[in-house]
C-alpha cells in the first residue's frame, strides 16, 4: 500500500518535472520514493518476481551496451525498460522501476536493464539480486569522485561473493582486473580475438598492467586498447581465460570499444536464448544512444557526438574519427560533477598520436583555456625559433560554446562530417544546442 | 653553445595516475622551445642507478596504493641513497602527491600502521581514515615566485618537520593537512606538492624556475631564459583564479 502511495507521488513529481521542464526527472521522483521508504527497490523486485533484471557496470560502455541489449530482445518480442542514461545511482534505478510500474506496482515487462554507476554496484546489489550482470571495463575516471581503480574492484568482488547461483556474470575476459573477479554463479567471458584492432603500444593512460594475483608486469599477446588485450603472467600463470566469446555482428557503430559492447550484448542475449539470426538483423536496425556516436544533421553538413569522458574514451574517440579520416573536430572540456572537477585527465590523452591529421581543432567549454594549453603543448615544434612555439594555426578557440558550433558547423564542407568530443554535461549542452531542447 | 638537460621521470608507468604526464611535457616543450635540447630518460621499474646518475631534473608523479607499493620494492637501498644523494647535492626535482609523501619518512594509516618512506625530506603524512574527508579542489597558494594554481586530491595529512620550508601558504584550498596553511616542501632544488592540474602547464613560471636551476645545476652559471610566449597558460591560469575568486 505504502509503495503504491509512493509510485503516484512519483509519477506525479516525474510528469511535473517534465511538463516544467525542470530537469533530473529522471531521479527525482526515486530520490523521493527512497526518502519516502528505503526498501522501495527491494519490494518492488520482490513483488515482480517474474521480470528479469539484468544490471551492466563499467567505466565505458554502459549505456550503448544496455541499448545494444534492449534492440535485441525488443526485436524478438520481449517488453523491455531501461534506467536512462547517466541516471545509474539507486535514485536513478527507482525512479525508473516506479515510473514503469502500474498503480498497484507491477511491472508489465519482461527485462529490465539497468546501468549501474561503478561506485553504486554494490549498494545497488544490496537491493537487487539480478539474473544477469554485465562487467564491461575498468579505467582511470573522476578520481575526485569514484576513487582510485584498485578500490572499486576490491568493493565489487566484495559485493559479487555474496550472490547465489540465480545470478549469471558476463565478464570482459580482456581485462585483466575484470577477468580476475570470480564468485560462486555461473561466468561467461567476453573479448576480442581479432587482429584487426590491435594496437602497436600501450596508450599513456593504463591502469591495469599488472597482475591482479600476484602483482608482476602483465605479458600482453596482443593490446586492443588501453590495458584491454590477451594477456598473460608469467610469474604466477594467471592469464586471459581460454573459453571466451569472441565474434562481433557488425552494426552502424565504429570503434574498438564498441566491439566490445556488442560482443557483450550478443552473449547475453545468446545465453537469454535469442537466436543468432535475431540477434543479427536487430543489431543492422540498431540506432545510437544520445551522444554516443550519434549523427545530428545540420545545414546539410552531418555532425558526429562522440562521448569522451576519460582518457581511455578520449583515446577511444579520437582512434575513431581518425579511422574516419576526420578533418574538423571540436573538443569541449566542462569541469562540473558529472564531468569531474579534475581536468588534468586530458594529459593522459594522446593527442600527439592523432591531432596531426586534423585540419582545424576547435576548442571550448568551461576549461577552454586548459584544453587549448594541452593541444598547444601536444602540437609538434615546427622549428626552434621562439615565434614558432606559438600554437598550432589549427587551433581555434571559443570561450562561447554556441559560437564554437556554428562556426566549427560553417568551416565544415558541405559533404563532410564535423566531430564533436566532449566530456559528459559538454555533451548535454551540445546536443542541447544542435537539437534545441534539453534532455534531462 | 648547446645546451642540453635530461629529464629523469621516475616510474612513469606507476606513478602517474592524475595526468602527471603534463609536467614532463611542459618541461620538455619549454626546453625545446629555447633551443635546449631535452632528453626524457624514463626511468621504469628496475632502472639502473647509472641512469638515474645522468639526469639534470627529476619529476615523480603520484599512484594509487598498490602500484606506490610495488615501487617501494624496485627503491633499492642503493638507489634510495642516490636518490639521497642527488636531491642532497640540489639536483631540482619536482615530487607530486604521492611522491612527495613517499620522499618523506613514513606514513601513517589510520588503523597505526606505519608504511616507511625514502626518509630523504623531513616530513611525515598520516591518514585519518575513512570517516574524514578526503581533501579535493581547486586551489591557490602564494609563494616566493608568485601563485601556483592546481588541483589536490588526497587523504593523507602531510606535516612538516624543523629541516624543511613549505612551498607556500594557502590562498585557498586545504595544501598539506588542512590545518596549518602550508602547502608542499622544498628543500635546496626539490619541490614537493600535492597540486595537480597538472602544475607545471598552468604555472609556466614554476616550469621555468626548475629548467634554470638545472641549467645553471649543470653549467655551473647564471641562466636568464628566453621569455616565451605564455598568453594561453596564463589564461588558464587565471581561469583557477577567477573560480576561487582571487584576483591576480
Amino acid at each position: 500500500m505504502l509503495n503504491s502511495i509512493v509510485v503516484i507521488i512519483g509519477k506525479i513529481v516525474s510528469s511535473i518535472s517534465s511538463s516544467l521542464k525542470l530537469g533530473h526527472g529522471s531521479t527525482w521522483p526515486g530520490h523521493i520514493a527512497l526518502s519516502i521508504n528505503k526498501n522501495f527497490i527491494k519490494e518492488i523486485v520482490k513483488q515482480n518476481s517474474s521480470l528479469k533484471i539484468i544490471l551492466i557496470a563499467g567505466t565505458n560502455g554502459k549505456t550503448t551496451t544496455g541499448k545494444l541489449i534492449q534492440t535485441i530482445l525488443e526485436h524478438s518480442g520481449k517488453k523491455v525498460f531501461q534506467n536512462e542514461a547517466g541516471a545509474n545511482l539507486l535514485n536513478g534505478i527507482a525512479s525508473s522501476m516506479l515510473l514503469h510500474s502500474n498503480l498497484l506496482c507491477k511491472i508489465n515487462y519482461d527485462y529490465g536493464i539497468f546501468e549501474v554507476d561503478e561506485a553504486a554496484l554494490p549498494l545497488a546489489l544490496k537491493e537487487i539480486t539480478p539474473d544477469y550482470i554485465i562487467l564491461l571495463n575498468l579505467f582511470r575516471d573522476q578520481l575526485d569522485r569514484y576513487g582510485e581503480v584498485n578500490t572499486i574492484v576490491k568493493n565489487w568482488q566484495i559485493a559479487l561473493k555474496k550472490l547465489s547461483s540465480k545470478t549469471t556474470l558476463v565478464l570482459n575476459s580482456d581485462d585483466p582486473q575484470i577477468a580476475h573477479l570470480s564468485n560462486v554463479t555461473p561466468i561467461f567471458y567476453f573479448g576480442l580475438n581479432d587482429k584487426k584492432f590491435e594496437q602497436a603500444k600501450h596508450q599513456h593512460a593504463v591502469d591495469s598492467t599488472y597482475c591482479p594475483n600476484c602483482k608482476s608486469k602483465l605479458y600482453y599477446h596482443t593490446i586492443y586498447y588501453s590495458h584491454l588485450g590477451d594477456w598473460e603472467c608469467k610469474n604466477c600463470g594467471f592469464k586471459r581465460p581460454k573459453d571466451i566469446f569472441s565474434t562481433p555482428l557488425s552494426t552502424k557503430l565504429d570503434g574498438v570499444y564498441n566491439q566490445y559492447n556488442i560482443l557483450a550484448a550478443t552473449l547475453t542475449t545468446k545465453i537469454i536464448g535469442i537466436s543468432q539470426d535475431s540477434i543479427k538483423s536487430a543489431l543492422g536496425s540498431f540506432v545510437p544512444a544520445f551522444g554516443r556516436q550519434e549523427a545530428i544533421a545540420i545545414n546539410g553538413r552531418i555532425v558526429k557526438i562522440l562521448l569522451s569522458k576519460n582518457p581511455t574514451s578520449f583515446n577511444e574517440s579520437l582512434r575513431a574519427i581518425k579511422n574516419l579520416n576526420a578533418k574538423n573536430v571540436l573538443f569541449v572540456l566542462n569541469d562540473r560533477i558529472p564531468d569531474g572537477r579534475d581536468v588534468s585527465w586530458i594529459w593522459d590523452v594522446d593527442f600527439e598520436d592523432y591531432i596531426d591529421t586534423f585540419n582545424i581543432i576547435s576548442v571550448s567549454g568551461d576549461r577552454v583555456y586548459d584544453m587549448a594549453v594541452r593541444i598547444k603543448y601536444a602540437s609538434k615544434t615546427q622549428n626552434s625559433k621562439l615565434k614558432s612555439q606559438n600554437y598550432n594555426s589549427k587551433l581555434k578557440i571559443y570561450r562561447n560554446l554556441n559560437d564554437a558550433i556554428t562556426n566549427s558547423v560553417k568551416s565544415t564542407p558541405g559533404d563532410k562530417t564535423l566531430y564533436i568530443l566532449p566530456t559528459y554535461s559538454a555533451m548535454l549542452e551540445v546536443r542541447k544546442i544542435l537539437i534545441g531542447k534539453k534532455i534531462l | 653553445m648547446n645546451y642540453k638537460l635530461t629529464i629523469g621521470w621516475l616510474y612513469p608507468e606507476l606513478m602517474s595516475t592524475y595526468g602527471d604526464r603534463g609536467n614532463i611535457i611542459s618541461l620538455a616543450k619549454r626546453c625545446e622551445w629555447r633551443n635546449i635540447e631535452a632528453e626524457v630518460r624514463r626511468l621504469e621499474l628496475g632502472f639502473k642507478i647509472e641512469d638515474l646518475k645522468k639526469c639534470d631534473i627529476l619529476f615523480m608523479g603520484g599512484a594509487q596504493d598498490k602500484q606506490q607499493s610495488i615501487v617501494s620494492h624496485d627503491f633499492s637501498t642503493q638507489k634510495i641513497k642516490t636518490l639521497k644523494r642527488m636531491i642532497e647535492d640540489g639536483i631540482p626535482g619536482l615530487y607530486i602527491c604521492g611522491a612527495y609523501q613517499f620522499l618523506g619518512k613514513y606514513y601513517k594509516e589510520a588503523d597505526g600502521t606505519i608504511i616507511k618512506g625514502l626518509g630523504i625530506l623531513d616530513l611525515y603524512t598520516e591518514s585519518r581514515g575513512k570517516n574524514f574527508k578526503r581533501l579535493i579542489g581547486n586551489i591557490i597558494i602564494e609563494t616566493r615566485i608568485k601563485k601556483l594554481v592546481g588541483f589536490e586530491n588526497h587523504g593523507g595529512r602531510t606535516y612538516l618537520g624543523k629541516n624543511i620550508k613549505p612551498l607556500g601558504t594557502i590562498v585557498k584550498g586545504f595544501g598539506n593537512n588542512g590545518d596549518d596553511k602550508t602547502e608542499g616542501a622544498m628543500y635546496k632544488n626539490s619541490f614537493g606538492s600535492y597540486l595537480h592540474g597538472p602544475i607545471l602547464p598552468k604555472n609556466p613560471h614554476f616550469a621555468d624556475l626548475l629548467i634554470q636551476l638545472s641549467l645553471k645545476k649543470k653549467y655551473k652559471q647564471p641562466f636568464s631564459l628566453a621569455k616565451l610566449e605564455d598568453t594561453l597558460e596564463w589564461k588558464a591560469h587565471e581561469a583557477i583564479a577567477n573560480r576561487l575568486g582571487i584576483g591576480l
